[in-house]
């Protein structure tokens, strides 16, 4: 078949061939190598060494930045990494698949950064134990007595595993998560007050379904639901009985980072009053569907929901969803109100932990001191405060010792603070010395308009709060079973809430049952002995 | 010939062939490697070397979960009820368009057939929504503006499955129709010609004549299916389901994804992917030994 000429021919092309594909597949395998390489160890400067620090990458980079190279890291590699010594290398890691990322990344062994971090508890508490971070506490007292400072026992405590300082947490600047949202302009058109318990609520939820004061044409949804915590946890959390510290520590459940009313009493009845809603059409009939609170976001943004619950400051963004309710229905008005009320009268709602997210030091880092004094410094003198503001005059002004940003700040100096967030691991939100300042200054951030709403709102958010259980040693089920019954537990109200209501019953037991063989009994039995030994000591 | 001279003439081929060995080898066999994950309590501090031996003790721990069996058979159920469903549907579509003599229309028809397979599964998710949502879907608000009762198709779980099977049906007949039409060009024209000049209709033209040629076509796509009984894709069931209707929408695959992916339990994980392949691969042979009985087509 080959004649001579031709396979001559036809061997260079194959050669050619082979080989091109050959170095493209080595190139593809060595790739991953490169940034190894570049942590030159001895180079001209003898101890020159590269810290490497994870950071979220929310793909919103502006032109001429890029998540590794951007005002902030110039900032920090010229006043922390060039005195000490230190060249920085950021890590990107998505945001929105953290956990997958970086447990690739801890598992590829090479590359692992020398700061990494999640807020996902399971996360911290798999790896601890797993034996995979460093015991960071010795460095603590040893490096940096300004971040110790800065953060405080408390939420040092958060970073502890059975008893090992294993991570820094971050401190948030503020705990309060959920203030509840009401048409005002629906109440005044109808001459109603605005409700003050849970009753008059549903009394007003009724009004808005039978009188239809926005005009929706029968489209109206008088109470806005979703499968997410901040619509129903308000809901839930107010039907709560109050239980004994016992009962508080064994029979919450923590999935993820949150704490489930699941077994504490009275979880039923919000449960049964959900399914009452559904079942008199006064609740979003799709809520179930709706996990990223797009569909609740629409609906009040088109003036079809009377009511509704949502982190504190959510709706008042510029442009965000009253700036657009108020563009599609002129007139709208959105009040901040606390409206569920428990047996004891208390409108309680539950708060963040106050630690943020888990700062870790993999076991295999050889820059742990490094990596500390980069937190130390963040945390030290007027660090933080110029990272999370920028620059005077051009990022922000003092007005009575709080810095309020510029209004119409040039595209130079908004592109400078893009990343802060997530820059400043230390913090969860801007500190400024006290809980009064901090709320303060994240109002001033919000549209002026609002300013009134976003003020009542914070304040309600941090009302009547449920702190989170602490418990001495992590409790191993929560790690391994959390993910699936955080799922149940979601389905559970899903189920409960859209049956009918004859058949609430049963349907409530059969999920439950479902929920406890799945992993809530070991819970209950895990968190029972850890407080009887927290009792014993 | 003598090895050396054979091997002379020939080398260019083997040439050839050793990409695509590297290539298996490297992407198909390389990662069974991994397959110990599943003997071992996986630490990945310590890696797969590290990581202790464990035996079987995952495999009973799996076998012990009830999510297990409920994914499992809702994995079985919605890929025969897709089987089914799904699995006539391009074929008869294939065969109306070999039917149709207007070049013209067949050529468009085709084509917006076949653009719902280039539509992603997250795409396909949010029409869905928008389409059948019980409160403001646009089917249920013709319903309810006519006066009926909405009805819920994505919340209820027989409606629901009646709706996950349809949209799988929208979304992969037009392109299964490629493989059929392409089998329908080996049949001699003069076979349709001559049963015309004897009488025979359309319909007994179809009976005798396409789907006989389609027979061997049909044979190995059907094997393939039930290779794929057991192993369900992700997007689907994960973008389509949701939590109302989780009794029938969580399968395997988003199974996998919970424990492994999201839990980090990578060692039960990989017993429920180890455990699908060895199902999957019975099914393989299963159905390649009856067909070989019954019809003497098969795959090996």
């Amino acid at each position: 078949m080959f004649g001579k000429k031709k396979s001559k021919l036809g061997s260079k092309k194959a050669m050619l061939v082979l080989g091109l594909s050959c170095s493209l597949l080595f190139t593809a395998c060595s790739a991953n190598k490169e940034p190894e390489a570049s942590g030159g160890n001895d180079g001209a400067s003898k101890e020159r060494v590269t810290l490497k620090v994870e950071v979220f990458d929310r793909g919103n980079s502006p032109a001429g930045s890029t998540i590794t190279d951007n005002y902030l890291t110039n900032f920090i590699q010229e006043n922390f990494g060039d005195p000490n010594n230190i060249d920085l290398e950021y890590v990107p890691v998505p945001r929105s698949e953290e956990v997958e990322k970086l447990n690739v990344l801890m598992a590829s062994g090479s590359n692992v950064p020398d700061i990494v971090f999640t807020y996902d508890p399971n996360t911290f508490n798999r790896y601890a134990k797993q034996g995979g971070l460093t015991d960071v506490g010795p460095l603590l007292d040893e490096y940096a007595p300004n971040l110790k400072a800065f953060l405080g026992e408390d939420v040092l405590g958060y970073g502890k595993f059975e008893g090992t300082q294993f991570a820094v947490p971050a401190k948030r600047s503020y705990v309060g998560k959920y203030a509840s949202f009401i048409r005002q302009d629906w109440l005044d058109k109808l001459g109603m007050p605005v409700p003050q318990t849970t009753e008059e609520l549903y009394e007003t939820l009724k009004a808005f379904k039978e009188k239809d004061p926005g005009e929706t044409g029968g489209q109206v949804i008088p109470l806005g639901m979703t499968i997410a915590s901040a619509q129903y946890e308000p809901l839930i959390w107010s039907f709560i009985k109050p239980v004994s510290e016992e009962e508080r520590h064994t029979l919450v459940q923590q999935l993820g980072s949150n704490d489930y009313p699941t077994l504490l009493p009275g979880f039923k009845d919000a449960l049964q009053f959900m399914n009452k809603l559904y079942n008199e059409g006064l609740m979003s009939k799709d809520f179930g569907l709706d996990k990223d609170k797009k569909k609740l976001g629409e609906d009040v943004a088109t003036g079809k929901v009377g009511f509704y619950s949502e982190d504190d400051i959510n709706p008042f963004y510029e442009k965000g969803t009253l700036d657009t309710l108020q563009q599609n229905v002129p007139g709208a008005q959105l009040a901040s109100v606390d409206v569920y009320t428990n047996e004891e009268g208390k409108h309680a709602k539950p708060m963040y932990a106050p630690n943020g997210m888990y700062i870790m030091i993999p076991k295999s880092s050889e820059r742990a001191v490094e990596a500390i004094k980069y937190l130390e410094w963040m945390a030290t003198s007027d660090n933080l405060f110029k990272l999370q503001n920028g620059i005077e005059g051009e990022n922000y002004t003092m007005v009575e010792d709080i810095p309020v940003a510029v209004e119409n700040p040039t595209e130079e100096a908004l592109n400078r603070m893009y990343n802060g967030g997530d820059m400043i691991i230390v913090s969860n939100g801007k500190q400024l010395g006290s809980l009064e300042k901090n709320l303060k200054a994240r109002a001033m951030q919000m549209p002026k308009k609002f300013q009134e709403q976003v003020e009542a709102a914070q304040k309600i958010a941090n009302s009547d709060v449920i702190a989170p259980v602490l418990m001495d040693r992590p409790i191993e089920a929560q790690t391994k079973y959390g993910t699936t019954l955080l799922d149940k537990f979601n389905e559970m109200i899903v189920k409960t809430t859209m049956s009918k209501p004859d058949q609430f019953d049963s349907v409530y037991e059969s999920m439950l049952k479902d929920y406890m063989a799945s992993g809530g009994q070991a819970i209950l039995d895990e968190r029972t002995a850890v407080y009887k030994e927290m009792q014993a000591q | 010939m003598s090895w050396n001279a054979y091997f002379r003439r020939y080398w260019q081929l083997y040439a050839l062939l050793a990409l695509p060995m590297a290539y298996f080898i490297i992407f198909k066999y390389g990662p069974m490697y991994g397959i110990q994950i599943a003997f071992k309590d996986f630490n990945f501090f310590q890696g797969i070397m590290g990581s202790e031996w464990i035996g079987f003790e995952a495999f009973r721990e799996v076998f012990g979960m009830r999510d297990f069996y409920i994914t499992l058979r809702n994995t079985l159920m919605l890929n025969f009820l897709d089987l089914l469903i799904s699995f006539p549907a391009p074929l008869i579509l294939a065969i109306m368009l070999y039917e149709m003599k207007t070049l013209w229309f067949k050529k468009l028809s085709q084509t917006i057939l076949y653009i719902p397979h280039f539509i992603s599964w997250v795409i396909i998710g949010g029409i869905v929504y928008q389409v059948f949502g019980t409160q403001s879907g646009m089917i249920n608000n013709v319903i309810t503006s006519l006066g009926f009762e909405a009805i819920p198709f994505l919340t209820d779980k027989n409606d629901w499955l009646i709706t996950y099977l349809l949209v799988g049906v929208w979304q992969s007949a037009g392109w299964g129709t490629i493989i059929y039409l392409a089998a329908l060009t080996g049949i001699n024209k003069e076979l349709f010609e001559a049963a015309g000049i004897d009488g025979a209709g359309r319909l007994k033209r179809i009976w005798h004549i396409t789907l006989p040629g389609l027979r061997s076509t049909i044979v190995v796509l059907l094997i393939i299916n039930l290779g794929h009984m057991i192993s369900i894709g992700f997007e689907r069931p994960y973008v389509i389901g949701n939590l109302a209707v989780r009794e029938y929408a969580d399968v395997l695959s988003t199974f996998v994804y919970r424990i492994g992916l999201q839990s980090g339990q990578y060692t039960l994980a990989t017993v429920v992917g180890l455990f699908q392949a060895v199902v999957g691969l019975v099914f393989v042979l299963g159905a390649n030994y009856t067909s070989k009985k019954l019809t003497d087509e098969g795959i090996m």
